[in-house]
């Protein structure tokens, strides 16, 4: 028996999606009842109902392959996830390491490590380095340095008077 | 004392069991879902060798990601919707996909069975390979998205609600997608049969 596309009867509009979703049991009691009582009298909706039943399933193409292939597919499986399983004690030894805990404590030891260290140790290496004749020295030093300093400010402050004086004696002449 | 084996585990054990590493417990996931995810890879791509493939990759990229994955999820709703993305990734990629004749043995409900069987072999084949091609041009027709929202519906069973959490649309958008898929099929397979 064929159908010819002319003669095709279209749903109702207003049914067209609720009859589909009928066909596939998702409607609500409610429009389920509202689509049953308006196939009692729509011979369009009924022919669409009917051509979905008919034609739907045609659709399927079932596919059932036989135990030896799900045989295979079981081991290529096992096969494929072995790589990626051999990675993981990689994995967990790294992430062991990374765990919070130990982490934390590692970086509140290293801070107090290297605050001690900034504390303690300048005065404990000066005076490893200097021994302590040599300090004096090194305390005057920086004295010495200050004296030329103070030596050569003066010398400035000579200069500037020579100029401002040079200064006054070209204005008068 | 009864000790569980891993085959009666629940789905959530046993990702958390896969989630520190036992593979096995990954594998017994493999088992329990690896016909279904192949009849949906085998719905998108017409073909046992690509099915196979493609049901496989979606196993591996769920045993990679697993770590990341929210147990209040559900294993089957997220594994599924990485195994859908995969297929309509390979028919974005593959284009038109050849429709194979129906093989007559896998074919055949009962009622269709007594049609066939008033009918002699080659016309029966030929009949079947010709509404095989028909069914293959009218899915090409649909849209990525109605196909993927009726295969799901009409091939797999699934509810409106699943399909529209495995695809992240609305139930409403889903139930349009079937709507037109149906509407559009029928117009093209009515004079059919």
């Amino acid at each position: 028996m064929v159908h010819h596309n002319d003669s095709l009867r279209e749903a109702c509009k207003e049914f067209e999606e609720d009859l589909v979703l009928y066909y596939y049991g998702e409607c609500g009691a409610a429009e389920r009842g509202r689509v049953e009582k308006h196939l009692e009298r729509c011979a369009s909706c009924q022919q669409f109902l009917a051509d979905l039943q008919r034609l739907l399933p045609l659709t399927i193409k079932p596919d059932e392959p036989p135990q030896l292939f799900w045989q295979s597919y079981s081991k290529e499986m096992q096969r494929k996830l072995a790589p990626r399983e051999q990675k993981g004690p990689w994995w967990r030894n790294l992430a062991a390491l990374l765990r919070p805990w130990p982490v934390s404590a590692l970086a509140t030891a290293l801070v107090l490590i290297l605050a001690l260290t900034l504390t303690f140790g300048k005065r404990v290496w000066r005076t490893q380095d200097l021994p302590p004749e040599e300090e004096g020295v090194m305390e005057i030093l920086p004295m010495a340095e200050n004296l030329e300093f103070f030596k050569a400010m003066d010398l400035l402050d000579s200069l500037e008077l020579l100029e401002a004086g040079a200064g006054l004696e070209n204005g008068s002449a | 004392m009864t000790t569980s084996r891993p085959a009666e585990f629940g789905d959530e054990k046993l990702v958390t069991l896969a989630q520190k590493g036992q593979s096995e417990a990954f594998e017994v996931l493999v088992e329990r879902y690896k016909q279904k995810a192949y009849r949906i890879a085998f719905d998108f791509t017409r073909d046992r060798e690509e099915a196979k493939d493609l049901s496989q990759e979606a196993f591996l990229r769920a045993f990679t990601h697993l770590k990341g994955f929210d147990l209040r999820a559900g294993f089957y709703t997220w594994f599924y919707r990485i195994l859908v993305n995969l297929c309509l990734d390979y028919r974005r990629r593959r284009g038109r996909i050849a429709w194979e004749p129906f093989d007559e043995k896998t074919h055949m409900d009962g009622g269709q069975s007594e049609m066939a069987g008033a009918i002699s072999s080659p016309d029966r084949e030929a009949m079947s390979g010709e509404i095989s091609r028909r069914v293959g041009e009218a899915l090409q027709a649909l849209s990525a998205k109605q196909r993927t929202a009726f295969i799901l519906k009409n091939h797999q069973g699934l509810s409106i609600h699943e399909i529209a959490k495995m695809m992240q649309s609305a139930e409403g958008t889903v139930k349009t997608h079937i709507h037109r898929a149906v509407t559009t099929l029928r117009q093209r397979l009515a004079e059919l049969v």
